[in-house]
Order: structure tokens, then sequence, then C-alpha cells
């Protein structure tokens, strides 16, 4: 399925929301042109190694951009020169989409605001993703994904009850508010293709994020009840956590649904009596002494191995499993049968593993990240049709650059 | 003005958050979204807590007042004969359906056939592991995908068991994927001729998997461990899986008001921390090629000044330099509005409700100002039962009090 083939996006993005947009574009086949400022990259963390015979270019081994940026293509432009505006507006004059992340005033302020673009392209699709609105008082206010988290409820509803919030780890508002805008995006090409209409789609990662905590907010809103974090307890589950087998943080999650699965489950412990024990006879009860059953199936799974008392348990019909860590992810057959993660060649950093998304059939691209400056004579010789001479003036006014300045 | 999905038809015959969510988004599009529910229980969704003052009634679950507004609903025994017949003659004309994990209901209808019988019918169908591998007959519930999807392992402390995030992360994200997919599936089925032809054949069933939607959330987190066989273990607030290098603070700190601010230097403007807070060291030389490294140390200098000032005050002030601070807030705060964006916004939206009256819930996350964006509230069970089966598929009215005898309605 490759529903965007023949869609060009011009990828304005930064940080992480705004590249997993455009990868999930690129995945459903749109041909997405990331315009990078001709800057140098930071080079302090997570550099690939080298491959062997490849030119040793670290700019172009940063594990994060080759992880976001798989299938793209990458043009270097500095959108602040006037020639390099110039050229961007030429580009969005034959695309379909505009996706950008940048702080609200920022387009606006290089003479690229929605209009600006619209005068290009009368039917343009611009997506913007503002950290919290393109209006409103916080318009202005600068954070990255977890910071939203934060004002968004759920790192204070996640954690354990006797510590601080947390937020969820890696990126939740980013990964959420990505897809999001993805999402966005094709409901605004299908109102295009309806009404040759365009507009300026506003995808506002906080908004994007309160979404997933809307029970919570009813809660608060019909009850006046603010809910508390509780780690991995359940309001009408009991048991229902993680519980350390052997071996180095090693973990094993129970969720027992019914009674029927925790009569299985005390099976299983070699605890029958358990099961008759009027104490944790029905959910009610069982959630009221969820901390002594818990204590009971912890010193059970002490000395087991988790992946083998999920199976066991599984087979008794109680929901149950292993926890894996992310290095158990690549050898994980139950992936491994849905062809989950797809190992793609760079030229330069080797093969990495990408994983697609949530939904298949996908045809994710099999191109893997784009190297520094890849596609600048592409886009703008072979697509703007700008001369040799006009092409040399923009690398002598450092519009653009084949290598990052400051490298050799 | 219409909705950029008006006119596409979806049933959603699914239970639970994952498909809930997923054809939320797309009722909030536009899209006309019938949930088909079983009669007298409806979904799973409706009997899910917390209720309207804590009294379980099918109309007041809080969950699916959120999922559910901008939809409508039927009772349909789609496993009963003529309830799978009059199921069928609704999906002649819908773009999509969507489905969950529903054993029983893939028999009557026939899953694998489907998509012969109707071809323009887009079968999008959300389970726990997906619907191929060795997990296949593995019972779930939310708590189980996180711990298969990678994600657990990099929540929580280090001391401590991992934790799953709050509420039904992997279900929302299952959702989400699924909304992206069906209408990507759509996108294809009516792409222009051309184009198509090119094309391999059009996907119209597509496979959702619960637990790969939160893998998803652990990006990056795989390329780490295949690159330097690091893994992504849980640090709490701080970031998982990262070398000494990488940038801090981000974390979660306390104020002096017992709330929380979360904390952040500026990735370009790494000094402004020091000069928020007078402190010097926070832009030495060394520790800024090693921040994470000095995480600790970071912390410490963070809550001298952090014991002085209540949340909103540590951001405001931070934010004033241009320092990203925000605050952690619960939800009373949120709704409460006290920085007045969601106000200024609009975002919070009161929508009235037969039973549980005005309820104040968040608006749609998609802002498409050339569409309409009107939300109607969550349908009450069967509610739209004549207006289907008498208005859409002709049936006699005096027919609908025979179903509802037989159990099919």
């Amino acid at each position: 399925m490759r529903p965007l083939v023949g869609i060009r996006v011009i990828d304005l993005t930064v940080a992480i929301a705004g590249p997993v947009a455009t990868q999930l574009l690129a995945d459903l086949g749109a041909d997405v042109i990331r315009v990078e400022p001709p800057f140098a990259r930071p080079l302090h963390v997570d550099i690939r190694p080298l491959v062997d015979g490849a030119s040793d270019r670290p700019y172009n081994r940063i594990l994060s951009y080759n992880d976001l940026q798989r299938g793209k293509r990458a043009l270097t432009l500095d959108l602040s020169k006037s020639l390099g505006r110039d050229a961007l507006l030429r580009l969005a004059a034959i695309s379909d989409v505009v996706v950008e992340n940048m702080a609200p005033r920022v387009l606006p302020s290089l003479g690229l605001a929605y209009n600006d673009l619209r005068a290009a392209k009368t039917d343009v699709i611009v997506v913007s993703m503002p950290a919290f609105g393109t209006d409103g008082p916080l318009r202005d206010r600068v954070s990255y994904g977890p910071g939203i988290d934060a004002m968004s409820g759920i790192a204070h509803l996640t954690g354990y009850p006797d510590r601080g919030p947390m937020q969820p780890a890696n990126y939740y508002c980013d990964y959420n508010a990505g897809a999001l805008a993805a999402l966005a995006t094709l409901a605004a090409l299908r109102h295009r293709n309806r009404t040759g209409e365009g507009q300026h789609v506003e995808l506002s990662m906080l908004e994007g994020d309160l979404q997933v905590v809307g029970e919570a907010l009813l809660d608060y809103t019909m009850n006046r009840r603010i809910q508390r974090r509780s780690g991995n307890d359940h309001p009408s589950m009991a048991p229902h956590g993680v519980y350390r087998g052997i071996g180095d943080d090693r973990w094993l999650a129970i969720a027992c649904e019914t009674d029927a699965q925790w009569a299985a489950l005390c099976d299983v412990l070699g605890h029958a009596g358990l099961a008759r024990d009027p104490r944790y006879a029905d959910v009610v009860s069982r959630v009221r002494h969820r901390q002594e059953i818990d204590a009971i199936i912890s010193t059970w799974t002490a000395d087991r191995d988790a992946g083998d008392v999920a199976i066991l348990l599984q087979h008794a019909g109680v929901p149950a499993a292993a926890a894996e860590t992310i290095r158990d992810l690549l050898i994980d057959p139950q992936l491994h049968a849905r062809d989950f993660i797809r190992h793609i060649e760079h030229p330069e950093a080797g093969a990495l593993p990408y994983i697609r998304p949530a939904f298949t059939p996908t045809t994710a691209a099999a191109r893997p990240a784009p190297l520094y400056a890849q596609d600048n004579r592409y886009v703008l010789k072979d697509l703007l049709g700008l001369s040799d001479n006009e092409i040399l003036t923009l690398a002598e006014q450092g519009i653009i650059a084949e290598v990052p300045p400051n490298t050799s | 003005r219409m909705g950029a999905l008006t006119g596409l038809r979806v049933a959603d015959a699914s239970e639970g958050v994952a498909g809930g969510y997923c054809t939320k988004l797309l009722a909030s599009l536009g899209a006309d979204v019938l949930k088909v529910e079983r009669p007298r229980v409806g979904d799973t969704l409706r009997r899910a807590g917390p209720f309207l003052n804590d009294v379980p009634h099918l109309e007041t679950s809080a969950v699916n007042l959120h999922l559910a507004a901008g939809k409508r609903s039927i009772t349909l025994d789609v496993t009963s004969p003529t309830g799978a017949s009059l199921f069928e003659r609704l999906l002649e004309t819908a773009d999509g359906l969507v489905i969950g994990d529903h054993t029983s209901l893939h028999h009557s209808l026939g899953l694998a056939s489907l998509s012969s019988r109707f071809p323009r019918l887009v079968v999008t169908q959300i389970t726990p592991f997906g619907a191929s591998g060795p997990r296949v007959p593995w019972l779930a519930t939310e708590l189980i995908t996180m711990t298969t999807s990678g994600y657990l392992m990099m929540n929580g402390d280090a001391d401590r068991e991992p934790i799953k995030p709050y509420g039904h992360q992997s279900e929302y994200q299952a959702g989400l994927h699924a909304a992206l997919g069906t209408l990507a599936a759509i996108t294809d089925r009516d792409r222009d001729p051309n184009g198509a032809a090119e094309a391999e054949r059009p996907a119209r069933s597509l496979d959702v998997a619960i637990s790969e939607a939160a893998t998803f959330l652990t990006g990056g987190a795989i390329a780490r461990a295949a690159t330097f066989d690091r893994e992504s273990s849980r640090n709490g607030t701080r970031p998982a899986g990262f070398p000494p290098e990488y940038l801090y603070p981000s974390t979660i700190r306390p104020t002096a008001d017992g709330g929380y601010v979360y904390t952040h230097r500026h990735n370009r403007f790494p000094n402004l921390l020091a000069a928020l807070m007078q402190e010097p060291r926070l832009a030495a030389s060394d520790l800024l090629a090693q921040p994470l490294g000095h995480a600790d140390e970071t912390d410490a200098m963070m809550d001298r000044w952090l014991a002085t000032r209540d949340k909103w005050r540590a951001a405001e002030e931070a934010q004033e330099l241009r320092v990203p601070f925000t605050e952690v807030l619960d939800p009373g705060e949120i709704v409460d509005d006290r920085l007045g964006q969601h106000r200024a916004r609009a975002f919070f939206v009161d929508i009235e409700h037969p039973v549980a009256g005005v309820v104040t819930q968040p608006g749609a996350p998609i802002v498409l100002p050339a569409c309409s964006a009107a939300t109607s509230s969550a349908p009450l069970l069967g509610e739209h039962n004549r207006e289907v089966y008498v208005g859409q598929l002709g049936l006699a009215p005096r027919s609908l009090a025979r179903l509802a005898a037989a159990g099919v309605i």
C-alpha cells in the first residue's frame, strides 16, 4: 500500500515529532524532501561506526538522524537568505504539502508564513505542529515533547504511588503528535482532492496529548476527582502487576480480569486453597487485598524464569507475559514473524534496524536516511531547473552546502 | 463547509479503547461512524469506570463519553443469522469496518471473504499482537501488550519494578495507527486510476497490533541496541539509554509548593540555564561535555533554585529566559486552566448528553480551518436503531419490536 505515491512533501521539521510525521508519510509513499540549514550537525553523541571502505564523514553517521529520516531526501538551504527563500517558494510551487514544527513565530519571520506559501501554490497544505498552538498565551513558550507531557497530565498520572510524577519514557508526546500529524495530512489531502482547496492544518502537541488522558479529564469535569498515579495497579483488576523473576532485571506481568483467571492462576501456583479463600473470592475483595496477593505471587516468581511462567500461565488461560527488553525485541519471534523490524543498509553507517507503523500491509520505504546534502542537485537542477551558475552562486553565498561548514 | 472525511461511512464493531479511539479520530474529521454494539450490554467501554457520580450506568462512563462522542450507535447481535444479514446490508454502503478481537464475530461475518464480497470496504482489525505470528492465541490486556512491547521496560525507576504509563497508552497508540492506516487504505482505494494501475493490488484489509503500537514509542532505542549493544533501561525521569554526553537536564524536579516542574536545557543555548540560576557551574565545560554524566550534581544545583519557588513561578522565570521549563499539571489544573491557553483556543468543549448532562471534554486534536468540526455527544446505546434500520435499510417500523424481542437488536 503506497497511497501517497506522487505526493511531494517539503519537510521543514526538527527534533522528533516532525520527523516522525514525515517518516510516516514517506512510509506511505510520499516523496519527502527535507530542507535543512547548511550548518554543522551535533556530533557529540551516538555516532555509528564507519563501514569498511566508506569515506569518514561522521556527520552522516549520527544514529538519531539516520533513525528518524529514513526514506527521505535531503536538501541544504538557508531559508534566512533571500535566494534560499526564493528557492523554497519555487519548490513549494511544485509540492503538495509542507510540514513544519518550528516555534510558531519562525516561519512568518522568514517570510514563509502560510499566506506566502499559498501565494506560491494556491492549494498548498501546510501542516504546523506547535507545542501548544499557533495562538493563545502559551504560543511562544519553549518546550520539547516531555515538557508537554508534563502539562498534559500524563506525567502526573504516571509513576509509583509513593514517588513523584514521571513522564512516559522516550518522548511519548513526539511519537503521538507525529502520527496525528500524518493522519491530519491524509485528511487535508482528501479535502484538497475533493474541493481543490488547501489549508493551514494545525496539530498542537499538547492537545494531541490531552486525548490520551481523556478519561482522567472527564473524571475531573464530571466528578471533581483528581486521579493519582498508581503504578501498575488497576482499579478493577487484581492481581494486576509486574513481578520479579529469576535473572538480571527479568519481570513477569500478570493481569487477572475474571474469577476464572484467578482460579487458574492459583492452580498454576499450586495453591488451590487461595482460590477458595473468601478474602480473594471476587474482584472487589482481591482489589482490597491486592498487596497480600502481590506478595504471594512475587515469592513464587522470584526463582522462576519469567518467559517459562508466562507460557505456563497463558496455557492455563491467564493473561501474562514476560517483559521484553529492547534487545529482546531484536530477536522476538512474534515481531520476526510479522516483519516488524527491517534492516536497511546505509552506505556509510551500515545496516540499521527500522520499525514500521503498527499496521500491515505497509510498504515502508526501503531507502536509508539521506546523506548530508544528498539531493541538492536533484532538487535544484532537476526539479527547479536552476542553471549550474545559479547553483554555484548559492554555494558561494553559503546558502547551500555540500559538506557541513567547519568540516573538511 | 464540510468535514474532511464527510461522506465516508465507517462501521465500528470493535470494543475497547483502541478501536474506539480509531473511530473517534475518524469521526472528529467528519466520517459518519456507526457503532455496532451488542444488545443490552453494549461496548465494554460503557461498563468501565469511572462513572458520573460513581454510579455505574451504561450511559455515563467517562471513557465512553470521551471516545464515543460524534458517533452513532445501533445494537445488533451479529452472531445471530438475522443479525449477520442485517450487518452485511450495512457493509454494502460502508467504506470502512473496524473490528477487534471478537472471534465469534469473525466467524459469523466470514472475515476472510469480506473483501471479496465488499470490494470497496476497508477492514481494519485491531488485536493485541496482530493477526499472525505465534502470539495470536495469547490473552492480553493493556498491561500485557505494554509488557511485550519493550516500552514497559523503559518506564520506572532503576531500583523498582518497571511501570506502565497511565491508562491505556498502547491501546490509544494502536487506535491512532489504526486510524492512520484506515485512512491510508481508503486513500489508496480512491487514488487516481492512472496511478493505481502501476501500484500493487490495493490493500483492503489492515492488520493492527496493539503491542507494536507501543513498540513504536521506543523509537530509536532498537537502533541504539543494535548499534552499541546498549539497553535503554528505565531511568526514572531521566533519559533512558543514552551515554554521559547526552543532553541534561531533561527531568522532573520538586518545587517549593510541593509541586513539580519538568526541567530542560535549551538544545541550542545551553548556557541559559546557568544564567537563569546564577550558577556558573551549570555552564562549566566539563559539565557541558557530559551533561547526563553530571545529572546528580545538576539536580542538586537546580533543587536549590527550585526550593525557593513554586512551580508556576519557576516555569515562568525560566521561560522568560527561554529555558524550557514547564509545570507538571494534574487533571484539575489542566481543566481549570490558570495559564489560559485552553480558554483562548476554546479547546475544551461542553457537550450536552441526555443522561450525563453537560460534560466538559477535550476537543479535536486536529484543526482543519477549511473544514467543519462539529462534535455531538456520545450516543445512547442503540439510539440510532430506528434511523438506521428503518431510515437507511428500509425495515418496517413494527419489525423493530420483533427484532428486539428476539434479542437481535
